[in-house]
C-alpha cells in the first residue's frame, strides 16, 4: 500500500512545530526509532524555516507538503511559491547564508543532507522552490 | 519553550532550557541570553539542555551569535547534557570546536 498525506498550510512561524510534528507522527505506524523521528523533524523544520525566512521574506504565503510512504521509503516534498534560490550549489554549502546580517548558521541544507538519505533541491527565481527528501524507515 | 536562570555563584550562571528551540521562539532565546551576557564579565554560562527536546539550525545561529558576543568579555558558554539528537546536531555544526560540553 502506498500511503499519502497532502497538506497546504500558511508559511507562518506559528505552524513550524505543528508541521514537523504532524509529518513525524504520520510515519509512526511503521514504528521508527526515536532517533529516526527526531531526524525527520529536524530535516522538515529546516525546509519549513527556509520557506518562512527566505522564500517569503515580506509576507506569508502557502507551503504545499506531499508525503508518501511505500515499502518503508518515506518521500517528503516541500514546495513554496516564493522568490527562489539564485545559486543552489552555493546555498547547499555548509555555513553559507544570504542573510549575513542576521544570525543564520547556514547549516539548513547540510542538516537535511545529514539526516535524510537523499536531498534534491529544485528552484526557479520568482517561481518557487521544491525540496524533495527521502528516508528509509527501519522499524524497531 | 522556557528558560530558567539559576544564579549558581558569582562566576557561574545556569540557564535551564525546556521545550523546543526553532525560528518561532528564536528572538526570545536570543534576548534571554543577551541579558546575561550584556550584564556580566568573567562568567561561565552553563546551558543545561537536559530537557531541550528539539533544536535546528536556527538554534545553531543563536549559539554562534552568542559566542561572538561573549568571547571579548571573558564569558565561557558551556553546553550541559544534550540529548543524543541535539548532541549530533551540535557536533555536525561544529559547536564543540568553540564551546565545551559537560555532563
Amino acid at each position: 500500500m502506498k500511503n499519502e498525506l497532502f497538506m497546504r498550510i500558511k508559511a507562518s512561524l506559528v505552524n513550524e512545530s505543528f508541521i514537523r510534528s504532524s509529518i513525524a507522527s504520520f510515519v509512526a505506524y511503521l514504528n521508527p526509532s526515536v532517533e529516526t523521528i527526531q531526524e525527520i523533524k529536524t530535516a522538515v523544520s529546516e525546509a519549513i524555516t527556509n520557506c518562512i525566512v527566505h522564500a517569503y521574506p515580506n509576507h506569508d504565503d502557502y507551503i504545499d507538503i506531499d508525503v508518501s510512504i511505500e515499502k518503508g521509503l518515506m518521500l517528503i516534498k516541500i514546495k513554496d511559491y516564493g522568490i527562489g534560490i539564485e545559486n543552489i550549489n552555493k546555498a547547499r554549502e555548509p555555513f553559507y547564508s544570504t542573510k549575513t546580517k542576521e544570525e543564520r548558521s547556514g547549516m539548513g541544507f547540510t542538516l537535511m543532507e545529514t539526516f535524510m538519505d537523499s536531498l534534491v533541491v529544485r528552484s526557479q527565481l520568482n517561481v518557487g522552490t521544491e525540496v524533495v527528501m527521502e528516508k528509509h524507515i527501519v522499524g524497531v | 519553550m522556557s528558560i530558567t536562570i539559576i544564579n549558581y555563584d558569582s562566576n557561574k550562571i545556569i540557564a535551564k532550557f525546556s521545550g523546543e528551540i526553532d525560528e518561532s521562539n528564536a528572538d526570545y532565546v536570543r534576548c534571554q541570553l543577551d541579558e546575561l551576557i550584556d550584564s556580566h564579565n568573567n562568567l561561565n554560562i552553563i546551558l543545561d539542555f537536559s530537557n531541550l527536546d528539539f533544536l535546528d539550525s536556527t538554534g545553531i545561529g543563536i549559539l554562534l551569535g552568542r559566542y561572538k558576543k561573549s568571547k571579548n568579555k571573558n564569558i565561557n558558554i558551556i553546553i550541559k547534557n544534550p540529548s543524543k539528537h541535539v548532541d549530533s546536531i551540535l557536533n555536525t555544526c561544529g559547536i564543540y570546536t568553540i564551546m565545551q560540553k559537560i555532563g
